[in-house]
């Protein structure tokens, strides 16, 4: 038994330069077989990179991929034949249609029978505009046809960039129930996106990196209940007196004022014990306003990325502060 | 086999092939019938004593069987013109638009996927020179008509035999020039930069020619036109070398320079990082 099996892709140590900027820096991935992964991170920390050596497009500097059981190295390209990717914005011919770019895509990489063309069309909902030429086609319809176009060998597994980009809310839905129908067929689907909402309801497996290193990986709903968060809204005033009550239950540093002037309160603990933390603030008399339990990926992404953003990043805009309340103002030594 | 006829099928249904088709035959068809208009009326000669030169030279232009050339010539300097920026405008493209990092994604050879497209553009322009050269003709027909002059050297049987021969030796040399373009566009990564890099190597040898006239001999386009063996007057899109190789030598210099381009294509694509 090696460590990789059960893995649909594995990265050992990856390591990309571009010029003096570390791109990938040891990145060590564990995509198991038949799962959406959520591939996630800032701008800048590695993302496209991973996804470009993987798809053989650029060569990492060190380190190994296995995929699909099987080492992929320099020369290795038919094992591509078994993965269909999506990297950045979609690409095609604009003067062709979308029938027409799918056929001759065809005839590179793996065979492909006709029939499959149609499928995909239909299951993207390009058929009504499959003659028309792409340059005519708007962008959330290009990311369609981008999708089909990385389903066009049947992949066992998908790598797919941003795939929501452009999407309406109705493309977006279908897409989602498309992979994780993937998935459920034994496929394996790598999202990469910076819609965290979006990934919290498809993947079972979500990859956080930073900076070219992988910072959290695991079953999504591991780490959530791992991070998990009551918030508690108490009068105002009574914000002190809550930290008090509540500090018994949370190690100190894992408990956030996260809105003093509303009197919100973030306690991380798991969810399943959000009647502990309203019993606790009953008992010190401190009235509870409002209770929400549960954690989210958006607060634990910011949470392990916050201070890797790299330049660019939409962390990073100047003036403005960290999207979401519960990280990085107000901690309570 | 399916990529070489997948280029064609792209090549076929591209705007630039019939852009760059309707260039080289509305060009020559312009200038053959603006000649024989001009040769009968005596326009555009001017006046004084080398009138009568000026317009016997334009009837010249479209006499047979020595049209059968001056097509043969035109379609080898405009004809091999057009071809270098096609040549960069295909390579060019399948870096612009991702296409080719598309096709290396799905797990396909770089260096066949390369060679497979210009394997088609080599036949585009193949099937380009000899219908044009044919539209040539008939406009070098009807301009003869309109100039006034005999057509009875059109079945000229010494210079019929010589057609195929001298037609292989254009598309050679023009396939020659198509390389230079797709190569330099694959280095450039870019259609525009392909293009415009193309365009000042053309003319900056021609240019060159002029001082080094020796050394120039052996590059590409003094080479291609040499190796074309045409045997007319040098044209206005002449690349204006005094000295020239022997046809043979010269095609054997085409050929160097053909597959030294298609080397330097498949190493490039090959190694090349595609990011973007």
């Amino acid at each position: 038994m090696s460590g990789t099996d059960g893995l649909a892709l594995a990265t050992h140590g990856l390591r990309k330069n571009y010029g003096s900027r570390r791109a990938l820096d040891g990145l060590d991935l564990a995509v198991p077989t038949g799962v959406v992964y959520g591939f996630l991170g800032p701008n800048g920390a590695g993302k496209t990179t991973t996804m470009r050596v993987l798809t053989g497009l650029i060569r990492a500097d060190e380190g190994t991929v296995e995929m699909l059981g099987r080492p992929f190295r320099r020369g290795d390209r038919r094992r591509l034949f078994e993965v269909g990717a999506l990297i950045e914005s979609p690409t095609f011919y604009p003067y062709l249609s979308a029938r027409a770019n799918l056929r001759e895509l065809a005839s590179s990489g793996a065979p492909v029978p006709a029939k499959r063309i149609e499928e995909l069309l239909d299951l993207v909902g390009l058929c009504d505009r499959a003659n028309d030429q792409v340059q005519g086609y708007s962008m959330g319809m290009r990311q369609r046809l981008g999708i089909a176009a990385a389903l066009l060998s049947d992949p066992k597994l998908l790598l797919l960039d941003e795939p929501a980009n452009g999407l309406d809310p109705a493309g977006i839905v279908a897409m989602r129930d498309t992979l994780k129908t993937l998935a459920g067929q034994g496929k394996t689907v790598v999202v990469s996106s910076h819609l965290l909402a979006e990934i919290q309801v498809m993947a079972d497996v979500v990859g956080i990196i930073a900076a070219g290193k992988l910072v959290r990986e695991g079953q999504l709903k591991d780490l959530l209940a791992a991070e998990g968060v009551v918030k508690v809204r108490v009068e105002p005033g009574q914000v002190d007196a809550a930290v008090q009550a509540l500090a018994p239950l949370a190690r100190a540093e894992r408990l956030e004022e996260t809105d003093r002037e509303e009197g919100w309160l973030a306690v991380h603990v798991p969810g399943d014990r959000t009647g502990e933390v309203s019993r606790m603030l009953a008992t010190a008399g401190i009235y509870v306003l409002g209770l929400e339990s549960g954690a989210d990926l958006e607060m634990l992404f910011l949470e392990l990325t916050s201070g890797h953003s790299s330049g660019g990043s939409e962390g990073n805009f100047v003036g403005l502060g960290p999207t979401n309340g519960t990280t990085g103002k107000g901690t309570v030594a | 086999m399916r990529l070489f006829f997948s280029g064609l099928r792209k090549l076929s249904r591209r705007p630039a092939t019939w852009v760059t088709f309707g260039l080289l035959i509305g060009l020559v068809v312009l200038i053959t019938v603006v000649v024989g208009v001009a040769s009968n009326s005596g326009a555009g000669a001017g006046s004084g004593p080398n009138a009568g030169a000026r317009i016997q030279a334009m009837k010249n232009f479209v006499t047979f069987p020595q049209a059968y050339d001056r097509m043969l010539d035109f379609m080898l300097r405009f004809g091999g013109l057009l071809a270098l920026l096609y040549g960069a405008s295909i390579a060019g493209s399948e870096w612009g638009w991702g296409t080719f990092k598309s096709a290396v994604a799905r797990g396909e050879s770089r260096i066949g996927y390369m060679l497979s497209s210009f394997a088609s553009v080599g036949l585009v322009v193949a099937i380009g020179l000899l219908v044009g050269y044919v539209i040539a003709v008939v406009a070098a027909f009807v301009g003869a008509n309109l100039a006034g002059v005999s057509t009875s050297g059109l079945s000229d049987s010494a210079t019929l035999g010589q057609l195929p021969l001298s037609l292989l030796r254009v598309w050679i040399s023009v396939l020659e020039e198509a390389a230079l373009g797709f190569t330099i566009a694959t280095l450039a990564r870019s259609q525009l930069a392909g293009i415009g890099v193309g365009i000042a190597f053309y003319f900056g040898e021609s240019f060159a020619g002029l001082l080094l006239p020796d050394y120039v001999q052996y590059m590409p386009f003094a080479a291609a036109n040499a190796a074309a063996n045409i045997n007319v007057s040098s044209g206005a899109l002449g690349n204006g070398t005094s000295a020239a190789l022997p046809a043979d030598q010269a095609l054997v210099m085409v050929a160097v320079w053909l597959v030294g381009a298609l080397v330097v294509t498949a190493l490039f694509s090959n190694r090349a990082e595609i990011a973007g």
